[in-house]
Order: C-alpha cells, then sequence, then structure tokens
C-alpha cells in the first residue's frame, strides 16, 4: 500500500486562468482610462431619470390598465389596423385634391359610406368612454 | 389619520414619499393623509455645494422642483411652519393656518451661523450657502500663493467635509499649477483631526501624503479679518492668506423658540427616533439631538427606520424595528479617488484605500440622489 501526499503544486489556477485574469484586468484598466467624470455624471443622470421614470409608469393606474388591454389579442389587432389606417389615410391624402368647402363639400364627404362607417366608429368610442367616466366619478375614483 | 411633515429637505421628502409608498392603499381608501409643509418650493442637492466651491458643478445643477419630488397623494404646502403646539397637535404656518396631526414628523434641518463667530462673515470662506459656495470658488480662482488654513466649528452638518475640503485643495492648486506656492494648514477643534477615530487615523498618514499641515485643540474664537489673523478659544493665533471655514451650525429657529430643544436640536430616542417624551412627534436629520453625523445619509436611514414603524402602527397597531445609527458617507480624497466610512452606533467605520471607481460612484450619487429622495433608493 502506497501513501500519496499532495504536491506543492497544487494551485487552484492554472496558466490560461491566470492569463484571464490579466486580461481581465486589463480590460478593466482600459474601461477606467477610458471612462471620464463628465461620461459617468452623462450615464448617471441618465439612469436616475430613467429609473424614475420607469417607477411612475410601472405605479400609474391608468398606464397599467392601458397596457392590460394592449396585451389583449383584439386591441393588438386594433392598434395594427390603427396604423395601418393612419398609413392608408396618410397616403390618400397626399393624392386626393383639395375640398371646395361649404356645404356642399361636407355633404359630399358624409354621404361616402366609408367616412360614414368612421364616424360610426367614433360615436361608439364616444358613447362607452362617457359611461366609463361617468362610472369613475360616480365610484370617487 | 393626519401624518404631518413638516421640512422638505432630504429627510422630511424622504419621509413623506416613503409613506405614501408604504400607505397607498390607506390613502387611496381616505384613512390617512400626508401633508408637507416646507419653507421652499425648491429642493436644493446640499452636497452638492462643495463641488460647487471648487467649480466641478455648477448651482443650477443642484436644483430640483420640491412638488416633482413628491408622490402626487402627498399634500404639498410651502409654508413655514412659525409655532409647534404640540400639546394640542397643532402647528401654526407663517400665513397663519394651523394644521392638526395624529402623527408629527418634524425635519426641518439645520442652518450655519457663521454670524456668531466675530469676523467670520468678513474674514472668512465658506460653502453651506450657494452664494457662499460661488464666492468661495472665486476667491481660489484668484488665489495666487500663499497660506490657506481651513478651520472647523462644531457642531457641523457634514462630518467628513473639512476632511475632503483639504484633498480637493491639493488638487485644485495642483491643476492650477501653483501647488508649490501654497501651504495648507488643517485646524480641528478636538485632539484628533476627526471626530470619529478610524477616519481620524486615515487622514493623518493622507495629509502627510498630500503635505497638509495639522493642529488640533484649535477652537474658533475670532477672526480679525482686516489683519488676516485667526484667533483660537486656546489662546494661538494664526496667519492666513485665506481662511476657508466650516461654521458651526444650529437647529432651526423655530425648534429653540418653542423650546423644543436646546441649539434647536430636539432631544430624541435614539432607536425609535420619537422625541422625548412626545409618543406621537417623529424627529428624523438633522434635527435630532443623536450622537451620529448630520449628513442626508444619516437622514436617509433614520426616515426608513421611522417610515416602516409608522406604516406597521398603522397597519398592525405596532412597529418593527429601531434605527441602528447607520450612516454610510463618500469620502472625496481630491477630485479623482474616494472612499467611504459607513459605520452605525456599534461599529465603528473601517476606511479602505481611496480608489477610482469610489469616486465614480461617489460622482453617480449626485445624479442618483434625486432617486433616493423620491423614495426609490
Amino acid at each position: 500500500m502506497t501513501t500519496q501526499t499532495p504536491t506543492a503544486s497544487a494551485s487552484p489556477f492554472n496558466d490560461n486562468d491566470l492569463q484571464r485574469l490579466v486580461e481581465f484586468a486589463q480590460l478593466v484598466t482600459s474601461v477606467q482610462d477610458a471612462m471620464s467624470d463628465d461620461m459617468v455624471n452623462r450615464l448617471a443622470s441618465t439612469m436616475s431619470e430613467g429609473i424614475s421614470l420607469l417607477d411612475r409608469l410601472t405605479r400609474n393606474d391608468g398606464l397599467t390598465h392601458l397596457l392590460r388591454e394592449i396585451d389583449r389579442p383584439e386591441n393588438q389587432r386594433f392598434i395594427i389596423c390603427m396604423s395601418n389606417a393612419f398609413t392608408q389615410a396618410s397616403r390618400e391624402l397626399a393624392t386626393a385634391p383639395p375640398l371646395g368647402g361649404g356645404l356642399g363639400g361636407l355633404l359630399k364627404l358624409i354621404s361616402d359610406p366609408g367616412v360614414q362607417e368612421g364616424l360610426r366608429l367614433l360615436a361608439f368610442v364616444g358613447a362607452r368612454m362617457s359611461n366609463s367616466l361617468r362610472e369613475v366619478h360616480r365610484h370617487g375614483l | 389619520m393626519r401624518i404631518l411633515v413638516v421640512g422638505g429637505g432630504t429627510a422630511g421628502t424622504i419621509v413623506a414619499n416613503n409613506l405614501s409608498r408604504r400607505l397607498t392603499g390607506e390613502i387611496r381608501a381616505g384613512k390617512v393623509r400626508i401633508t408637507m409643509l416646507s419653507a421652499s418650493d425648491r429642493h436644493m442637492y446640499q452636497p452638492g455645494l462643495l463641488y460647487v466651491a471648487f467649480g466641478q458643478m455648477t448651482p443650477d445643477q443642484l436644483y430640483r422642483d420640491q412638488a416633482s419630488l413628491l408622490e402626487p397623494t402627498i399634500e404639498f404646502h410651502v409654508d413655514p411652519v412659525k409655532q409647534f403646539l404640540l400639546d394640542k397637535k397643532q402647528v401654526k404656518t407663517e400665513s397663519g393656518k394651523t394644521h392638526e396631526y395624529d402623527i408629527l414628523v418634524i425635519a426641518t434641518g439645520s442652518r450655519m451661523v457663521p454670524e456668531e463667530t466675530p469676523g467670520m462673515t468678513e474674514g472668512a470662506e465658506f460653502f453651506y450657502t450657494e452664494a457662499s459656495a460661488v464666492k468661495m470658488y472665486k476667491k481660489l480662482r484668484e488665489f495666487k500663493g500663499g497660506r490657506v488654513m481651513v478651520a472647523v466649528g462644531v457642531p457641523h452638518k457634514c462630518p467628513i467635509a473639512p476632511v475632503e475640503v483639504m484633498f480637493s485643495l491639493d488638487d485644485f492648486f495642483k491643476a492650477r499649477g501653483i501647488r508649490d506656492k501654497v501651504q495648507l494648514k488643517y485646524h480641528y477643534p478636538i485632539g484628533r483631526l476627526h471626530t470619529i477615530e478610524n477616519v481620524a487615523k486615515w487622514a493623518k498618514p493622507e495629509f502627510e501624503r498630500i503635505g497638509v499641515d495639522t493642529e488640533t485643540l484649535f477652537n474658533i474664537k475670532e477672526i480679525d479679518a482686516k489683519n488676516k489673523i485667526m484667533k483660537s478659544e486656546e489662546g494661538t493665533e494664526v496667519e492666513y492668506d485665506l481662511l476657508i471655514v466650516i461654521p458651526a451650525h444650529r437647529g432651526m429657529e423655530v425648534i429653540e423658540r418653542d423650546n423644543l430643544g436646546s441649539g434647536g436640536w430636539i432631544p430624541t430616542d435614539r432607536y425609535s427616533l420619537k422625541m422625548n417624551g412626545h409618543d406621537d412627534v417623529y424627529v428624523v436629520g438633522d434635527t435630532t439631538n443623536l450622537p451620529v453625523s448630520k449628513t442626508g445619509s444619516a437622514a436617509h436611514f433614520q426616515a426608513e427606520a421611522i417610515c416602516e414603524n409608522i406604516a406597521s402602527i398603522i397597519k398592525i397597531g405596532e412597529p418593527v424595528r429601531d434605527y441602528d445609527g447607520k450612516v454610510y458617507c463618500f469620502i472625496e480624497a481630491g477630485h479623482e479617488k474616494a472612499t467611504y466610512a459607513m459605520f452605525n452606533y456599534l461599529n465603528p467605520p473601517d476606511l479602505k484605500p481611496p480608489s477610482k471607481p469610489m469616486h465614480w460612484f461617489k460622482i453617480s450619487y449626485n445624479h442618483m440622489y434625486w432617486t433616493s429622495v423620491r423614495g426609490l433608493l
């Protein structure tokens, strides 16, 4: 039976590890050399304002509710529709001739079925919103 | 439950915001109301004044609108307190209004009183107000060389400031290329270089390294501004070309006037932070008579303990913790390096060698302060 004695060179690091540590230290030194007080000031200021903004946003009931609503698939489709509508409306407006004005022009505009559909949508939203506002005020929220 | 916070400095603002966050449900349900009375509609980052005095910050960087720092549920009035009527659970304000409370938090802070030392206002520079910090910077810019004497009055706000001034002076004159023409000397009122023993031990070799002469047991008696001589209570005299002092401080006048505490410092229980003899009155920050530093950091840790206790008293009827005397002070060791001192009632600070990353931490904190007073950090 033989007894093994631990060797004196049983270091937890090998040459590769030490080389990496040296490289890491060089990286930290170079970052320190490259930074200035002014940079630190700007970064810290942005972080501070960013954290404060994030705090306000995450504790704002209105925004939290809005985010919850936006998460619903039908509302995501609504946002897609809305952004498509804005894009298309912008293009149509660019090519459409200017309106003549006057009552005649207005009558011509609202006799368009598409415009009537749009007005109906706005009326639905308005009705729901006024109901919701009435409820909020009734409960004193 | 009506909670009245008197004072809109670091301590008062953290208390009001922290309570508002902890008691959101109770406030919405109309069970709790938080009111703050402040002397100003602006909030100043006071540690920044040292940077103004050395041209590292401009005064506009030190201010924010107080209302912008407060939670929207806090009722805020710019209306300083004229009289405390603790027996009636009321305070009267300068505008003539009377505010009643169930819990009162006094955070009125402190003020320097250079006018109490003969000749100090005319003969010395200091940096505890915006105007005096700007004036000190201009004097330093004009200075061509000679004897710069630094002396310290007691008690004073920010106990680390005298040490930081010495390092800043050394770096400032080095940067201007006239360090060899300037003699720097530091005078301290007790028998060592700083009131905190480990800071004194740390400062001694550091001062020797940067060539700062020192004299202890030097209490400023008067300043002969005409002949540029500073005299001490101990009978010594020093001549100067530029004199920088840390003036003695007092609590606010209303505290003294209403006999709430000698020197404007209110006798406060060191653990519960309640005013002695008043179960419904808490004292926080510089206003206490506690044997801890008068710093924003002490105010911050005190505010946390007070808020946790007030909230738990409202919610479960009992306080849940004591203030342990915790203070965390950055120490700027010049314009490039810094270290820190952290201590409490039981454990003295153990100072580490100054480093660049600690300096960056400190200047980062100059911005993070606003996150801190909003009750986030």
